[in-house]
């Protein structure tokens, strides 16, 4: 077996993989409290913009990605669609933007019932692009640290964490009652959110443990990286979660929380690079010395 | 309609490398390239065995033309595809340039043709350049020989007679009878790629 670990993907698709994640939460948990905590429709549309802005920005850096930026139209031609991820996704994030954008209308004509619509279907394509983002790279055979099925779930997690954290930092600077409900909605569901982020990667590493050897590879290049136990798990993790429970806990807290929802962003997007980096293929003995 | 395949006979591989030099001036593809990396075909040098009991050896190596290819399944705009002889190709005007399929070959098989490499192209070859846009480059079996007639050029080459080109669905060719005979084996069966290449080790 001869291990060889990529250098094709690095910053670029992890801050395309990043803002992708960030954007397709930040839709659809804003129009979530759109719809369902009352937020008014300015909330509503200001979220759903944001998180097709960061969206939009991530998908700068795939285009800067390839051999030829200028190639980047060939992207709508789905002809792959049958098996490819990108095809996929590229059809998912354009029913976000379809959706994303019939919702804004919608919210702004006060038209309800065709809102109430948008909304779900703009919400489904933001889950379906954080998702995505954990597909595209498990779809990679040669690299059997990214081919399991925890990498999309920890993607979806972590992404929808991410979202939470910019949601917080949103409403923090607003003080009327349905903001403070809403902040502390969102701030509970980070903590579980977070929580579960734990305990899929002890899984996922867990799962690493009785893998061949490129996953094993893979998990002790994390493992041994500081950036990856002392700036992601410490930092990004751990450190969020006690800081947003105790905040959860106390009045006057908003900026704690703020603070740990700085931390969140950092981790989502050091735990994105940090996976891509350690990605190692496994070929068969002879091909790479 | 062919199944087309190649047989490696790691044995009788002399480590010469000839066929890298025909593969590369009759594909153009980037011999210039520094960091010696972009190749269709490739011999690596192994020290296979523990002390006193090391072997060197010469291991060739070309794109699989798997019959479950990982590139083609991820390529987004089916630029990857496989011809009716089952030979997997590019084609090149569908191409993204998104290296996706780099990342999901597990055999190394792919690389990325740069505009450095148009340049450089154009400069060796001149009005006989064959590169005119940047793409995933990888081995293709000569498919362009073939339709003469012709054998790959790796193949055409090969002083050790160590590859064997020809049709795997045609029973009395040399390549069938070593792949049916067990004799030649596929590279990483556990990858579930079906390759159409076949070693003899
Ligand atoms: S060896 Fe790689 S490039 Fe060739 S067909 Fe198989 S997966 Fe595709
Ligand atoms: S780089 Fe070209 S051939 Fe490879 S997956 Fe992307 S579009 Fe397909």
């Amino acid at each position: 077996m001869d291990l060889v670990q990529q250098h094709l993907w690095g910053w670029f698709i992890a801050i395309y993989l990043f803002f992708g994640g960030l954007g397709g939460a930040t839709m659809a948990l804003g129009i979530v409290g759109e719809l369902r905590f009352n937020k008014g429709k300015w909330f509503g549309i200001g979220t759903a913009l944001l998180g097709l802005a960061l969206l939009s920005f991530g998908l700068l850096w795939l285009v800067l990605d390839l051999i030829d930026p200028f190639r980047f139209l060939l992207a709508f031609w789905i002809k792959g669609i049958g098996s490819s991820w990108i095809a996929r996704g590229m059809l998912i994030i354009m029913g976000a933007y379809i959706f994303g954008i019939l919702y804004v209308a919608a919210a702004f004509f006060e038209s309800k019932t065709f809102k109430k619509w948008m909304g779900y279907l703009a919400m489904f394509c933001g889950f379906g692009v954080t998702t995505y983002t954990g597909l595209l790279l498990n779809a990679n055979v040669g690299i059997p640290f990214w081919h399991t099925p925890a990498l999309p779930v920890l993607f979806t997690v972590s992404a929808f964490s991410t979202g939470c954290a910019l949601l917080m930092w949103v409403l923090a600077g607003k003080n009327d009652h349905e903001s403070e409900h809403f902040f502390h909605a969102v701030e509970s569901f980070d903590i579980f959110l977070i929580s579960l982020e734990l305990l899929v990667l002890f899984a996922y590493f867990d799962f690493a443990r009785g893998g061949n050897l490129a996953v094993v590879k893979s998990a002790h290049l994390l493992l041994s990286n500081p950036l990856f136990t002392i700036g992601f798990l410490i930092f990004g993790l751990i450190a969020p979660l006690i800081l947003e429970a105790y905040a959860s806990m106390k009045e006057n807290s908003k900026g704690i929380a703020a603070f740990a929802s700085a931390l969140v962003l950092f981790g989502g997007f050091l735990l994105r690079y940090l996976i891509i980096w350690a990605g190692v293929f496994q070929y068969p003995h002879g091909l790479a010395g | 309609m062919a199944r087309y395949g190649m047989v490696m006979n790691v044995k009788t591989c002399l480590g010469c490398k000839a066929c890298m030099a025909a593969c590369s001036q009759w594909n153009q593809t980037p011999f210039w390239a520094e960091d010696g990396g972009k190749w269709r075909t490739r011999i690596t040098e192994l020290e296979d065995g523990e002390f006193p009991e090391v072997q060197r050896r010469f291991f060739p190596t070309i794109c699989m033309h798997c019959e479950n290819a990982g590139c083609q399944s991820v390529c987004p705009t089916g630029a990857t595809y496989t011809n009716k002889d089952g030979i997997v190709l590019i084609d090149y005007d569908l191409c993204l340039g998104c290296g996706y399929c780099i990342e999901a070959c597990p055999y190394d098989a792919r690389y990325e043709y740069e505009k450095e490499d148009l340049e450089k192209d154009e400069f060796y070859f001149g009005e006989d350049a064959r590169h005119h846009q940047v793409h995933i480059d990888k081995c293709t079996f000569c498919v362009d020989r073939l339709e003469e007639g012709q054998e790959p050029s790796c193949v055409a080459t090969c002083v050790g007679h160590a590859r064997i080109f020809g049709d795997l669905d045609d029973p009395n060719s040399e390549i069938a009878k070593l792949v049916n005979t067990g004799e030649a084996k596929p590279l990483g069966e556990y990858l579930a790629t079906k390759p159409k290449v076949y070693y003899i080790k």
